[in-house]
């Protein structure tokens, strides 16, 4: 029984796109539909980032409460899936989604939103566990077979960690310790502070095991 | 009782306490302000960054991406939120509540005041009142409006009502089929609309007489009928409702269904708050026309489905009209022994 979330560190994201890539790669979504994407920040300026985005598996999510037709569905570990038979494509989701995560594809005249499609965690969806209809429709599912969605596994510099909120957390949690406490090293922004190296290196949480 | 007014003394002390120290604290902590190389002082740089992404203090950032759409590059939303407890909390109940507050005083008004007759029973003389293209024109308006209507109500409720019926699965399946129904015969209502207000506008304009009806109730304030053209003060109202509402719920509704127009989130939360107020409006207003035009009113259905009406009801309802049909000169003079004599002055062929 996890609680699955995602969490990108900002500070590690290097734009590389490898996520993005490696969703599409895993979930084979069609033209059109992106269920993760890189936004850089201040692109180009003193202080840029770069966050990967997708459905955050919110544990209250909005798209569930404004859905009519109650097509979403929370799984045992947190991991927030919908029912694509179900769907009817109105797009209510979209509206109330603060990541933009729901995506539709154009399916029908005038680009008119087909059912909609949405990072699933690579959880697959409530078709038959590994079964082709369940590929097609909903993507990989990776979760079932003991693995982690392929964004976060790709990541190259470990920016998009991916797993149990609390060992998420752990993680990220460490990486702040070793990142020393001064403010000045909260977030570096080259036009406010200059860059410090910690005055004491020693007793790096990360070195504890 | 002493445990919460000694809770209410702590409260006070304690707010006097911070107070005291707030004097001594503040000049110090504003002085250092200014001086970056104390640590403590310097703001964290990154909570300027994240406030904006997150658009609090009304900062809306949007970043750059590679994938291509409208707001992409807007990491996170404010107003889905709002949105969300708009629909869940405050709209879905209340709209349920108008519609059947709107049903539920028809009901009283026709329990009170029953079918009104036509008075003096019927001629059975008639005049015409609706060529066949105003009738076509108002049908086609009718049916697509009861279309509409029924599949958006069934999307707005069905989560509630119609899903723990008949499952999910099921409901699914109408809710699609509602869902792809509205958003054919939506774009089409536009036009019927159009056309409605394009062949009735003329005799829709405000007239010498209006205001005096609307005062009288429409004859429900009051004794005896008010006097009345080819259409009613409550008649026009209800037009230019249907015009003002339906243009709205139209447009509205473009807005909703074509997402190819460059249009944002927040434009199309707004445009699904406008779309069902004015729906809930017109749904409950509807259902005043609709009982006015079949049960409430003896001789008032023919009118739109034969395109003829008595001629006692025309007297009756819209005098100045049936005076005007008659070659009379003034409402006024159609007293009782122009009813008797009226006969000679049949200006149509009577196909009773």
């Amino acid at each position: 029984m996890a609680n699955m979330k995602f969490y990108c560190d900002a500070e590690r994201c290097i734009e590389c796109n490898a996520c993005v890539t490696a969703c599409k790669n895993a979930n084979e979504v069609p033209w059109g539909v992106n269920r993760r994407r890189v936004v850089t920040i201040k692109d180009g300026e003193p202080g840029e980032r770069s966050l990967s985005v997708a459905c955050m598996h919110c544990s209250d999510a909005p798209c569930a409460a404004v859905c009519p037709v109650d097509c979403f569905y929370t799984t045992e570990d947190g991991i927030v899936l919908h029912d694509k038979d179900i769907c009817i494509g109105c797009g209510y989701c979209f509206y109330a989604c603060p990541f933009g995560a729901p995506q539709f594809p154009k399916a029908g005249a005038f680009a008119s939103r087909g059912k909609m499609d949405k990072c699933t965690f690579c959880a697959g969806g409530p078709k038959e566990t590994g079964s082709a209809d369940e590929h097609r429709m909903y993507g990989a599912n990776r979760i079932a077979e003991g693995k982690l969605p392929l964004c976060a596994e790709m990541c190259a510099t470990k920016a998009l960690l991916a797993g149990d909120a609390d060992v998420v957390s752990e993680i990220y949690r460490k990486r702040i310790i070793n990142r020393g406490a001064s403010v000045l090293n909260w977030g570096v922004n080259y036009d406010k502070a200059s860059l410090r190296a910690p005055r004491d290196m020693s007793g790096k949480a990360s070195s504890e095991g | 009782m002493p445990l919460t007014s000694l809770r209410h003394t702590i409260t006070q002390l304690t707010g006097l306490l911070l107070a005291g120290l707030l004097l001594f604290v503040a000049p110090t902590a504003f002085a250092g302000d200014t001086d970056p190389s104390s640590p403590i002082m310097v703001p964290n740089p990154g909570a300027d960054l994240w406030r904006a992404v997150r658009q609090r203090d009304g900062v809306h950032l949007t970043g750059q991406t590679q994938v291509r759409g409208v707001e992409t590059g807007v990491l996170i939303t404010q107003t889905g939120e709002e949105f969300r407890n708009y629909r869940r909390n405050d709209f879905i109940g209340n709209a349920g509540l108008v519609i059947a507050a709107a049903a539920g005083v028809i009901l009283l008004f026709y329990l009170i005041r029953g079918r009104m007759r036509i008075p003096g029973g019927r001629s059975g003389k008639r005049i015409k009142r609706f060529e066949d293209f105003d009738r076509t024109v108002h049908w086609l308006v009718a049916i697509l409006f009861i279309f509409l209507a029924l599949t958006g109500l069934i999307l707005l409720f069905g989560r509630f009502i119609v899903l723990p019926v008949f499952g999910a699965e099921a409901f699914g399946l109408i809710a699609s089929a509602c869902k792809e129904g509205h958003n054919l015969f939506g774009p089409v209502f536009l036009v019927s609309l159009v056309l409605l207000f394009l062949r009735f506008v003329a005799k829709n304009l405000p007239a010498r007489g209006d205001l005096k009806w609307l005062l009288k109730g429409g004859g429900m304030i009051g004794k005896g009928h008010v006097s009345a053209g080819y259409f009613n003060a409550g008649e026009k109202a209800w037009f230019w409702g249907v015009t003002v509402l339906g243009l709205t719920v139209s447009l509205t509704g473009l807005v909703l269904i074509f997402p190819i127009l460059g249009q944002g989130r927040e434009v199309m939360q707004l445009a699904l708050i406008v779309h069902g107020l004015a729906a809930v409006l017109f749904i409950a207003g509807s259902f005043g026309h609709i009982y006015i035009g079949t049960l409430g009113m003896e001789g008032s259905l023919e009118s739109m489905t034969t395109g003829y009406v008595d001629e006692h009801w025309a007297e009756a309802h819209h005098d100045r009209w049936y005076a005007e049909v008659k070659g009379l000169s003034d409402p006024t003079d159609t007293g009782t022994s122009d009813r008797a004599a009226s006969g000679g002055l049949h200006p149509t062929p009577d196909k009773a």
